[in-house]
């Protein structure tokens, strides 16, 4: 474990590329690092949602409905992936007649990359730490509400009634989890006295209970399981997947924001949504599953932290499986009446417990 | 039955619980013109004038609240409305009232005030035949474009000449964006269909949202409307008009949809069925309920939970398995046509055990399968959220608009053909009629759900009995001619429990081999006019749950 921190709280990966680059440290070196290392985590990032989009998506469900999904391609279907990248790019993109351009055309890239933006201060484990700055944890919560924006650009721009009536639903959404979402991090924030993201990761390596054989860590899932239901349900909501999806209902309002989009502009607003879903189980990792730990040397870390981010991302298949959507009005009264009360109430109880113990 | 409302009078019914025709002459009195004979019922001929008199003379005194059909045609000298009336607490009291109109001016008074349900049958029978209907609401074409030259039903319609319709007489569905209250309001108009994901077909839903609840909704048929009443009326009543039926409602229930017609023209034509055609008939009917009712819950699934979800897949499951057994029986997953008139098309097949051990299974299997279900839906806390109490039709409003089926059952309407007006053998079994008090679109899944177990019940009563049933005893058809004449000028009009309700047919003969008029009955058609009702105020995501709950086929609503 105490080598596994220190690895953690060593120099970011920008820092150690500049060490191997013969650039020198200079404003130049540095840049060229830092586009190296964000190429290294968005690469890794990309590539898993090349695996949840077009095949492990299909996969799981499947194996949720009695089906066998894609089994002809490849090993297990998987050069289906490939086939799908051909044929979404392949597509003609159809731009609707009064589209709000640019909004039309920024709406994608805004919701892709506000999800990508996020896993620049997430420790992977494994030295991938791209920054580590002081107010980590409210630089990802700020950058992951710009898809707020991505959202209303997108349902607003479409001049569409089921794209309106998505983005509308989307804001309505956004602000009825964001605030419970942001209390229940700040509760584990009182825990590790820390915003730093580094921090937060370091103060759940301390052993919670020692049972000889196995030692439970002091991940805050265990110390404060209250905040980690919470949590989970709000970044359902978050991420819009049942019994959250409704700002994309297809049987309501046929797909919501996105409905006018083809093309490439889909294949973004979908890498955007599959992105969203594994920041939100990076930050669940990171904020309440001790980020990267896990048995074995310090060095597989990255094996745990992508072990754990699936984790959730199967989560939220099977809720999306599982169960039924809620209607607007239901979400806003859970979001308002339910989520914003139990998560003010967690975060008096972890004060106190904070309070007392310090 | 405390949701039902006591039976106004006993006047016009016998001590026996029949119609005492002669006391409802008394009744209508100069209303009354003269008085038909049609073979289910006799029927009372009304001035054009008088019509709205003499329905509600019948309603309110006589206890004639269900108004099952209104049939329009034309005659060499003039035009007729048959407006077919029941009770719903006994339908086999029947009445018609016949409403003739002069050729050169086909008006007659609406019956809209007295059954709201007239409203779609009477803009129907403007559409098609040509009656218009003086004091009629809305007065529009319903299953043809608004842009139509002529009514095909009408004897000079010529089928040759071209519909030929400039494009600016084509209202642009884009064009006007807030109705109701003028372009002040804030209201914003917006069309659910032809083409949604959740309109299960090519229906064509006219919605006015205020905000995200639906200030006004109007259902847009035809989209699929394929003449099917002038198919039948072209076709020969042996052989040629048994296919069709399956073309209706075509999710599975092909079986009940042909046992419609057979049961008209059998009366018709005064034609018996023997007793082991009519067990095998009434395991078939059942077996595709089953698969219809597995549909519709199913795709109810996919409508709340929002997704190609585990509900959907697992009802397409368990529904494959009744397919497959369908199509042991009659060759054909999707148009059976299995049904002849006096019995059908050929025997079970051999060998007979194997057959019998693949419906045993399906029903030994069945009781796991609903507890599955249970578990998955009806039990889960935000699927009750969703449907408990949303989508609500009272019994005294689904009566007004003529629901029935799973529809009228789970507004608490004890209403079931199969044992009001028994055919087949179902009056031999042991099996219930399923109600729910709830009227939302929960009592109506649960109603869906509940009858699967009771046709379960039916069918394995029936494998018992052909089982049994002794070798040298197993007529499937009686002895009708291969040419079919029914006595001119006889008129009949039969209804059977079919999937999603009463499916009836009327038919009137010419003495040829071929029906003068075929008028079909649909149960969707007249349980989607209540979608208003149910979806005014609500939410979106409610107008989709009532619709799905509603279970229609628009195969069948547009015929």
């Amino acid at each position: 474990m105490a080598s596994a921190l220190a690895t953690l709280q060593g120099a970011p990966l920008p820092d150690r590329i500049v060490e191997l680059l013969p650039f020198g440290s200079g404003p130049l070196g540095t840049a060229i690092a830092a586009v190296i290392g964000a190429t290294i985590v968005g690469s890794l990032m990309m590539t898993m949602t090349a695996i949840a989009g077009p095949w492990a998506k299909r996969k799981v469900t499947a194996a949720f409905t009695d089906r066998y999904a894609v089994n002809r391609l490849g090993p297990f279907g998987l050069v289906i992936i490939v086939a799908d990248a051909v044929r979404l790019l392949s597509k003609e993109l159809i731009v609707p007649e009064g589209a709000d351009r640019p909004a039309w055309d920024l709406a994608p890239i805004v919701l892709a990359f506000s999800a990508l933006l996020g896993f620049a201060v997430i420790p992977m484990g494994s030295g991938i730490h791209l920054a580590d700055p002081e107010v980590g944890l409210v630089y990802v919560f700020a950058i992951a509400s710009i898809a707020s924006l991505g959202l209303v650009m997108a349902g607003y721009a479409s001049n569409n009634k089921f794209s309106m009536l998505g983005g509308l639903r989307a804001v309505a959404q956004n602000l009825a989890y964001e605030i419970p979402l942001i209390l229940i991090a700040v509760s584990v924030v009182l825990f590790a006295g820390s915003l730093q993201m580094s921090e937060i990761v370091a103060a759940q390596a301390e052993p919670l209970l020692d049972l000889g054989v196995v030692s439970i860590p002091a991940w805050y899932a265990f110390v404060n399981p209250f905040a980690f239901v919470l949590f989970i349900i709000a970044n359902l909501m978050e991420v819009g997947r049942n019994p959250f999806d409704i700002p994309e209902a297809p049987t309501e309002i046929v797909a919501g924001y996105q409905t006018e989009y083809s093309s490439v502009y889909f294949v973004l607003i979908y890498l955007g949504e599959f992105l969203h879903i594994f920041l939100g189980g990076a930050v669940i990792a990171t904020l309440f599953l001790g980020g990267p730990a896990g048995p074995g040397p310090a060095s597989i870390g990255i094996v745990w932290f992508i072990a754990k981010i699936w984790a959730v991302y199967l989560f939220t298949q099977w809720a999306r499986s599982a169960l039924p959507r809620l209607r607007i009005d239901q979400l806003i009264e859970i979001g308002w009446k339910g989520m914003l009360v139990l998560s003010l109430a967690n975060l008096v109880l972890t004060a106190v417990i904070v309070g007392v113990i310090a | 039955m405390s949701l039902e409302e006591p039976r106004p009078t006993d006047v016009g019914e016998t001590a026996e619980g029949t119609v005492d025709y002669a006391e409802l002459e008394a009744l209508l009195g100069e209303t009354a013109l003269d008085r038909e004979e049609h073979v289910n019922a006799p029927a009372f001929v009304v001035r054009p004038d008088e019509v709205q008199d003499a329905l509600s003379t019948l309603r309110e005194d006589a206890g004639f609240d269900y108004c099952s059909s209104v049939t329009a045609q034309q005659y060499e000298d003039r035009f007729e409305s048959i407006y077919h009336l029941k009770k719903y607490d006994d339908p086999t009291q029947e009445v018609g009232v016949v409403v003739p109109t002069p050729t050169d001016e086909p008006v007659s008074e609406t019956g809209e005030p007295v059954y709201r349900t007239a409203e779609w049958h009477e803009r129907e029978a403007y559409d098609l035949v040509g009656i218009e209907y003086d004091g009629h609401p809305d007065m529009r074409r319903i299953l043809l474009p608004e842009t139509w030259q002529g009514h095909p039903l009408g004897l000079d319609y010529n089928p040759e000449k071209p519909q030929v319709v400039p494009f600016r007489e084509h209202a642009n569905p884009l064009q006007p964006d807030t109705r109701g209250e003028g372009s002040e309001s804030d209201t914003m108009f917006i069309n659910i269909g032809p083409h949604h994901p959740a309109t299960h077909g090519v229906l064509h839903v006219k919605t006015v949202l205020d905000g995200e609840q639906i200030a006004d909704v109007e259902p847009d048929i035809g989209y699929l409307h394929r003449c099917e009443e002038q198919m039948c009326q072209q076709s020969t009543y042996r052989h040629q008009i048994m296919p069709y039926p399956d073309r209706w409602d075509y999710v599975s229930a092909g079986i009940l949809n042909e046992w419609a017609y057979a049961r008209a023209a059998e009366d018709l034509a005064d034609i018996d069925v023997p007793e082991y055609a009519q067990v095998i008939r009434t395991m078939s009917a059942e077996l595709c309920r089953i698969a219809s009712h597995m549909l519709a819950l199913g795709t109810f699934a996919l409508d709340v939970f929002g997704d190609f979800t585990a509900v959907f897949q697992y009802a397409f499951r368990d529904r494959e398995v009744v397919q497959n057994i369908l199509e042991d029986l009659t060759g054909q997953r999707l148009m059976f046509n299995y049904l002849r008139l006096g019995g059908v098309a050929w025997d079970l097949p051999e060998p007979r055990e194997e057959f019998f051990e693949k419906i045993r299974d399906f029903l030994d299997g069945l009781p796991e399968k609903t507890t599955e279900y249970h578990n998955l839906i009806t039990s889960n806390e935000i699927f009750q959220v969703r449907c408990v109490d949303t989508g609500e039709l009272p019994p005294e409003v689904a009566k007004q608009y003529g629901a029935t089926g799973p529809v009228a059952r789970g507004s608490g309407i004890d209403f079931d053909l199969r044992r009001d007006d028994p055919y087949g053998y179902y009056e031999e079994l042991d099996w219930d009629v399923i109600t729910e008090e709830g009227c939302d679109n929960y009592s109506r899944v649960l109603v869906r759900m509940r009858e699967v177990e009771e046709s379960a019940k039916i069918i394995e009563q029936c494998v018992d009995l052909l089982e049994d049933w002794p070798e040298d005893d197993r007529e499937i058809q009686s002895n009708v001619p291969r040419t079919l004449k029914p006595d001119p000028d006889t008129e009949v009009y039969r209804g059977v429990e079919a999937a999603k309700g009463e499916l009836g047919i009327y038919m009137r003969s010419d003495g040829t081999d071929k029906p003068a008029r075929f008028k079909i009955r649909s149960p969707c058609f007249c349980n989607l006019h209540t979608l208003r009702e149910m979806a005014e105020g609500e939410y979106i995501p409610d107008l989709v749950a009532s619709l799905g709950s509603l279970d229609i086929v628009l195969g069948e609503v547009d015929r």
